[in-house]
């Protein structure tokens, strides 16, 4: 997984992880939920909302369309509804409420992790690369796992005080045995998907966290922020990235002023970055000398990580 | 005149009243219609409206109605004479009785299920039912006073109850536990817990109190007056599943089981009266009008009826036809009882000396020898007999107390929680409740305590009335089957409260009474004055809605009439 | 119970019924009673948004919704249902 402010390249070192691992013969899967469709854009090729796409051999990309999955699910609860009673359209209220829960947004969070618990569960890959979404939504979905899974706990215990009342009434009435709790189930499988999400963010064993970082101070403070905020979730972090890195050779060549003044921060800054964030830096990447598009920028991209 | 002659002419009656006036009242007027969807149907919630078949429920409301009272008041009224009290049953369950009980559940069923409190607020106006709250309240402290002192004053007069009590306390428990904590096999756990129970009636025989205790203890009004009040907090504040309801289950197969066998014996001994049929018009408690009117309150008509009918039953009834045979015919069942009732006081005894000993220590002996001797009949010991007879008594006082008991707390909670947060607390408004009801039943004479808590019951019943004539008129249909009984149970009840208050406080001014009966009369006298001046005031509005129902209705009343 | 069952029980299924109603009325109702307020409050917890109380993440409350569509108006009605002393007497 590559975290980070937007901007920095996440998805540019997401790409660049996936290609190297395709390369060594690993199946790879890459996706994004980033509405902004930045891998159809690095790996020029439109796979948006397309399910997974094969880029070369061994590695595929996909990037989710998180609206049209609410979309989709919205549809499908519609089906349940009007299955289960047999109706031919959805009453009023029903029909409000779920319009009215699609536009919350927690709503899209949720229907985001889902479909990556479903990616990942789903299988098929060696290594699975995730180029999250902006920090704040996915600490947010972090923050609110446990609460919910409390929740759902409390209401799994509500159920089940209530189906022994049910056994209860059954026997004074003299009744049989009683149908199976649909909505018991329904909480166990939720209870299970919201742990499964949450898991996957926070397993040790095989999730590895990146973050990607500048040499700039506004940066280095919300990663730090951010970090800090990530251990207290248990993200297994494994370490920064630091891009844009401008070549200190440059120093001595006959450049402007004002890319000095660059360079001398730069300098600054990453003795920040290493004394802050010792021993965790993987790797520093050069600024390009232009856009990282298309396979060839990607593999030189995945040099300098790499190697 | 023979028992028997008595018990055929109660089934006249009830088969006239419930098969053409009930009908033709529920056709003509009320016009019930099968294919109306009732508030249990279209509501349905699984809480509070649940539509339940008719026989179920005619079990139930007959549970939730036949407490001690039917069997209270005649064992009281017989000392007017047998004759008075017999015509007040009949005539009362015909003309009165089965109207409120089947009216008011009808009224709460056109009325969206509406209880007494919501449609006092609809139909007469909102003022009249925070007044018909504040009513209830003193109402039902009424009755826990009056069945208190049933409870004690059998505990004492039998000493066989308390260990009967005891057993059938802990059968109970013990249903409790099997039913929901072990759910074991219904059937198992009747059996087990009923027959825990019925050793404890035997047990009460080899074992009584006075043994156990000590004679002091077991003559004790403290301690029973306490026992019973404890008893009340538990089921008040206790999980219902654990305490209350199931010693009511197993409480329901023991009186039923008396009952029925009472009612063979009664046919198969049929005895004489022996009492004389009139005595006099005036006696210690009051004279006969208002007074034996009030006395026998249940079994003639009965104000608590409405409650059930219409917060219990009118959310239940699947069908508008249902309403007869469950209000109507349940009221006629009951009228049965009262019958029951008044034949063990009114021939057990050889002469007036002996049952006037009698009455003196508390209806519940009377009662318990009535069951000895007519389940003696069928072979069950007189000792024996009259354990279960106590323990019939007191179980059948003792659930109308701990219901009650429970409903003014809940009625704390809701009066008075505007005023401090404290009082929505479970523990608090019990234990208000069961101070005012304990102090009722360890200063106030019995008697007194029984004659005003017949008296709000009635008042009640009245009011139910005047709810009922005010839905009429409010549909333009003829409301006299029900106007006039309102009418006669006002006055009669109005009267006779305030005969028994003046007369209460008149002592207390006088300085006639001291101690524990100066606090008693005191009490009761301004409780009983506060019902009526809340009653008068709730006339008032009733008639001030009667008005505006009549002016709404004349220009098309006339064209249609 | 089916219209035919009752119909062949007759008198007997007219005093088992009776009966039941004398005894356990009570106590079955009890528990559906208490068993149906949960179930209400199932509902104010996950489908809490229709009254304005969201708890439930939306995503996940979509999912119980299928169940409980039949409830949802009973549920409403006696939330917004005016009640009082002498609701509670039966």
């Amino acid at each position: 997984m590559f975290g980070g402010k937007g901007g920095l390249g996440k998805t540019t070192f997401s790409a660049a992880a996936a290609y190297y691992l395709a390369k060594q013969g690993k199946r790879v899967l890459v996706f994004s939920v980033d509405p902004q469709a930045s891998l159809s854009d690095i790996f020029k090729k439109d796979i948006f909302g397309k399910g997974p796409t094969e880029i070369m051999p061994n590695l595929y990309a996909q990037e989710i369309d998180a609206d049209r999955r609410v979309k989709e699910y919205q549809q499908e609860i519609r089906q349940k509804i009007l299955d289960m009673y047999g109706m031919d359209s959805i009453p009023e209220e029903i029909e409000s409420y779920i319009q009215a829960a699609a536009a919350e947004p927690a709503m899209e969070e949720s229907a985001i992790f889902d479909e990556v618990v479903d990616i990942v569960v789903h299988g098929g890959y060696d290594y699975y690369i995730y180029d999250l979404v902006p920090l704040g939504h996915a600490l947010y979905y972090l923050s609110m796992a446990s609460v919910y899974d409390e929740w759902i706990d409390k209401i799994t215990g509500l159920r089940q005080q209530m189906r022994e009342y049910d056994q209860v009434a059954a026997v004074i009435r003299q009744e049989k045995e009683l149908d199976e709790d649909a909505i018991l189930n329904e909480l166990l499988y939720i209870k299970e998907r919201i742990n499964k999400s949450s898991s996957i963010l926070t397993d040790k064993q095989k999730t590895a966290f990146f973050f990607v970082v500048t040499a700039e101070e506004m940066i280095i403070n919300d990663t730090i922020k951010a970090a800090e905020l990530f251990a207290k979730f248990d993200v297994p972090m494994s370490g920064y990235i630091i891009n844009r890195v401008l070549p200190s050779t440059l120093k001595d060549q006959h450049i402007p002023e004002y890319l000095k003044n660059r360079l001398t921060m730069q300098e600054h800054y990453l003795k920040v970055i290493d004394e802050v964030f010792k021993g965790q830096i993987l790797a520093l990447v050069p600024e390009m000398e232009r856009d990282v598009t298309g396979l060839q920028m990607i593999e030189k991209i995945a040099n300098s990580m790499f190697y | 005149m023979n028992s028997v002659v008595v018990l055929i002419l109660g089934l006249i009656v009830f088969f006239v009243g419930y098969r053409f006036y009930a009908k033709y009242v529920d056709t003509k007027i009320m016009k019930s219609d099968p294919k109306r969807v009732t508030p249990a149907k279209m509501y349905m919630d699984g809480v509070d409206f649940m539509p339940t078949s008719k026989n179920i429920l005619f079990g139930y409301q007959f549970k939730s109605i036949a407490g001690a009272a039917p069997i209270i008041g005649p064992i009281i009224a017989i000392q007017w004479g047998w004759l008075p009290a017999l015509i007040w049953i009949l005539a009362g369950a015909f003309f009165i009785g089965w109207v409120q009980d089947y009216s008011t559940a009808m009224i709460a069923m056109r009325k969206d299920g509406a209880s007494l409190g919501g449609l006092s607020h609809k139909l007469i106006s909102p003022r009249a039912r925070i007044i018909l709250l504040a009513f209830l309240y003193f109402y039902l402290l009424l009755i826990a006073g009056a069945f208190g002192n049933v409870v004690v004053s059998t505990a004492i007069g039998l000493k066989a109850a308390p260990i009967a009590w005891l057993f059938l306390t802990i059968g109970g428990v013990l249903a409790g536990q099997m039913i929901y904590k072990w759910k074991k096999d219904i059937i198992l756990t009747t059996v087990v817990t009923v027959v825990i129970a019925l050793v404890g009636i035997w047990l009460g025989t080899v074992a009584p109190s006075d043994k156990i205790i000590g004679a002091s203890l077991a003559n004790s009004r403290w301690l029973w007056t306490i026992a019973a009040f404890v008893f009340c907090y538990f089921a008040a504040v206790l999980p219902i599943w654990r305490f209350a309801l199931p010693i009511n289950y197993v409480a329901s197969y023991i009186v039923f089981l008396g009952l029925f066998f009472g009612i063979i014996g009664i046919f198969i001994l049929h005895p004489n009266f022996t009492l004389p049929a009139y005595t006099n018009f005036s006696i210690k408690i009051g004279p006969l009008w208002p007074i034996m009117f009030v006395t026998i309150a249940c079994g003639a008509i009965s104000g608590w009826h409405s409650l059930v009918s219409t917060s219990g039953t009118a959310r239940q009834l699947e069908n508008e036809l249902d309403a007869r045979p469950v209000g109507g015919g349940v009221m006629f069942v009951e009228m049965m009882l009262a019958l029951f009732a008044l034949i063990i006081a009114g021939t057990i005894y050889a002469s007036s000396a002996e049952y006037g000993a009698a009455i003196a220590k508390g209806p519940g002996a009377i009662f318990a020898a009535g069951v000895s001797k007519f389940l003696g009949v069928l072979g069950l010991p007189a000792e024996t007999g009259r354990s279960y007879g106590s323990v019939m008594m007191i179980v059948l006082a003792v659930t109308i107390m701990q219901l009650v008991i429970r409903f003014m707390r809940i009625a704390t909670s809701e009066l008075l929680s505007d005023i401090s947060p404290i009082f929505r607390n479970a523990h608090v408004g019990t234990f208000i409740a069961s101070i005012l009801g304990m102090i009722l039943v360890l200063t106030g004479w019995w008697q007194y305590l029984w004659v005003l808590f017949g008296g709000a019951n009635q008042l009640m019943a009245s009011l139910a009335l005047m709810l009922v004539t005010a839905y009429l008129m409010s549909e333009g249909k003829p409301a006299a089957y029900a106007f006039y009984p309102m009418i006669f149970m006002f006055v009669t009840t109005v009267a006779a409260l305030t005969y028994t208050s003046y007369n209460l406080l008149l002592k207390v001014f006088t300085g006639a009474v001291k101690g524990e009966a100066l606090i008693g009369n005191t009490l009761m006298g301004f409780v009983g004055i506060f019902l009526v001046l809340a009653a008068l005031v709730l006339a008032a509005e009733g008639f001030k809605a009667f008005k505006r129902y009549k002016l709404m209705r004349t220009p098309v009343a006339g064209a249609k009439t | 119970m089916s219209e035919d069952e009752k119909k062949k029980g007759g008198f007997f299924q007219a005093v088992k019924e009776f009966v039941y109603g004398v005894a356990a009325h009570d106590s079955a109702r009890f528990a559906l009673k208490t068993r149906a307020s949960m179930e209400h409050l199932f509902i104010l917890i996950t489908m809490g948004d229709m009254l304005g109380v969201p708890i439930l993440p939306p995503y996940y409350s979509l999912r119980l919704l299928p169940y409980v569509v039949p409830q949802i108006s009973t549920w409403k009605r006696r939330m917004l249902r005016e009640k009082d002393l002498t609701d509670a007497l039966a």
